[in-house]
């Protein structure tokens, strides 16, 4: 790399007018994680490149979930015949700019990227029976302009509220922004008891925009599958437990409910998805 | 990474005054009303992205328009026959969970301060920040003052109301100042200029709380004006003193009786020369900061 980036590559892949897909592991609903290891899946992502962790990560140790050690990542992968790569990665705990960088120092010097898709989750106060909306931010008129013909949300306004901080995601947009590269970053909502499982609806929602988008034309049955199934637990989750259709129902309603009761709904959810599984 | 000039000023060999937050504001406080008064006019800045993380967005219509990083900004100024440049950061880059620069990134800032005194050939730096000290709220804070040089050591001794080391009871001669301060400090003595820091005393029980102290602020500001024979109206360091003094009399008086009426021993020092009701010995200095920690610890917890 230029700047003496740390960055490994494996093989060069043969892309001449790419765009990059990015998501991040541990965001709500593993959104992040869950699309891009269904790109790679469905698309036969093939591993070209990693970043190195140790400028990036707190080494001392590993973290543990669902009873196995966890280790950063931070690897692209390449469907070279679609033209897409796919970055999924922790996110880092410092030299932030560094390493966006050296991201788009990949995208740009081995791939020829054209376009940037950064996929984010927000958790919402909604049920899960209300439709997943996606919204956009982007780092050009010309991109919004572009992205006009799509199904989303891209008149959103924002500013950081006092004691919050921007997320990785509007760094990397404003980075790729300084480097003339397009970029879009998608959020969609993800229901709060949701948040700590997955939400296959949000997962759809990403994956239907980017295969349009893309010329992917994946074939969303399998996912389809997991939505029915989802929706067939937490249907039955209201059948059993009164407390839990309340809520929810509540929630339908557009009503805020109390903190105590948010904690309840999630932790009898997520239970019950376990036990399920 | 790197500096930005918007403007390359004709300076001569200007005394740069730099300054970043830290325990109660103490020297950006000094610095920055220094600046203001004088009218100081910007001319550039160190590019911030590699050393922050962007504190705003600003997204407008579903278009990112904005994103702001603290500011690390120079600016200069004529005043009193000498040339001034300030340097004032809105943040110390830091690693990990610290609090205060350490580390690459702080080396590498203050690396590039020293280098725009460089370029426009500074013949002194001055930093300012805070100095926890066991005295009363009420007291005037004094300034503890830390050159690099030997040759600064008797220029010292002038300034009104400013202590070397030495003079500070119990320290014999030595200590430590964090984060940038300390760390620009040193880089100028390795690369060839005078520097000293000026740090404003602030009580110990304050040291933890989210308040500036513009008592301080102002003992630096005259330790600082002095020395570089400047006059300034201070009155309105004076009323924000007066406003943040209130605060921290409703918080004063939540600290339990038996705790304040330790601390209220501390009215009575006068540095090294206790008068009033009895000296206080190390022993019972020691008792006061382990009560008020044990009393913060506690708070903490609560909360």
């Amino acid at each position: 790399m230029s700047q003496g980036y740390p960055i490994k590559i494996y093989s060069e892949p043969d892309l001449s007018q790419s765009s990059l897909v990015l998501g991040w592991s541990e965001d709500a609903g593993n959104l992040g994680r869950k699309v891009t290891d269904y790109l790679n899946r469905k698309l036969k992502g093939q591993k070209f490149a990693e970043i190195e962790l140790e400028d990036f990560f707190p080494l001392g140790g590993v973290t543990i979930e669902g009873n196995l050690a966890q280790f950063p990542e931070s690897k692209f992968y390449a469907c070279q015949e679609l033209e897409l790569v796919v970055f999924q990665s922790n996110p880092p705990g410092t030299e932030w700019y560094k390493f966006l960088n050296s991201i788009l120092d990949v995208a740009e010097q081995h791939c020829q990227v054209k376009e940037l898709y950064i996929i984010g989750a927000m958790v919402s106060f909604s049920a899960h029976t209300s439709p997943r909306q996606l919204f956009t931010v982007v780092n050009s008129a010309e991109i919004k302009e572009a992205l006009n013909q799509y199904d989303l949300v891209g008149d959103m306004n924002y500013q950081t509220p006092a004691g919050e901080r921007p997320t990785l995601n509007s760094f990397l947009l404003w980075i790729a922004k300084r480097r003339n590269i397009p970029g879009v970053s998608l959020w969609v909502p993800i229901p709060f008891y949701l948040s700590a499982t997955e939400d296959p609806q949000a997962q759809k929602k990403v994956l239907s925009f980017l295969s349009e988008r893309l010329r992917l034309e994946i074939d969303f049955s399998d996912i389809d599958q997991e939505i029915r199934e989802q929706n067939e637990q937490l249907a039955q989750a209201r059948s059993l437990y009164p407390e839990i259709d309340d809520y929810i129902n509540r929630l339908e309603s557009n009503l805020m409910l109390s903190e105590k009761e948010n904690g309840e709904l999630i932790k009898k959810i997520e239970e019950f998805l376990r036990e399920s599984a | 990474m790197g500096i930005s000039l918007c403007k390359e000023p004709n300076l001569e060999n200007p005394i740069l005054v730099a300054s970043w937050p830290g325990i109660g504001n103490i020297g950006i406080i000094a610095v920055d009303t220094l600046r203001g008064m004088l009218g100081a006019e910007e001319f550039g800045e160190i590019e911030p992205w590699d050393f922050f993380y962007p504190r705003r967005v600003l997204i407008k219509n579903g278009i990112l328009e904005y994103l702001e990083f603290p500011s690390s900004k120079f600016y200069f100024k004529r005043a009193a026959g000498k040339d001034i440049i300030f340097f004032i950061a809105e943040e110390q880059p830091t690693e990990g969970s610290r609090i205060y620069a350490e580390g690459k990134k702080a080396y590498h800032m203050a690396n590039l301060v020293i280098n725009v005194a460089e370029k426009f050939k500074c013949r002194k730096i001055y930093t300012s920040g805070a100095a926890v000290s066991l005295i009363h709220h009420t007291m005037k804070p004094r300034v503890w003052a830390v050159p690099n040089s030997e040759r600064l050591i008797q220029e010292i001794r002038r300034y009104e109301n400013a202590v070397l080391m030495s003079d500070i009871e119990g320290r014999g001669k030595q200590g430590n100042i964090t984060g940038l301060n300390g760390l620009l400090l040193g880089v100028a003595k390795k690369r060839g200029f005078e520097a000293i820091c000026l740090m404003g005393e602030i009580p110990v029980y304050l040291q933890g709380l989210p308040l500036s102290y513009p008592k301080a602020s102002k003992s630096v500001l005259e330790v600082l004006t002095r020395s570089l024979k400047i006059e300034v109206n201070l009155d309105k360091l004076d009323e924000l003193d007066q406003r943040v003094q209130r605060r921290i009399e409703e918080f004063y008086q939540q600290i339990p009786l038996a705790i304040r009426e330790q601390l209220d021993r501390l009215r009575h020092v006068v540095y090294d020369k206790p008068v009033g009701p009895g000296p206080i010995t190390e022993e019972e200095k020691k008792k006061i900061v382990d009560d008020v920690e044990k009393f913060f610890k506690k708070r903490g917890e609560g909360e």
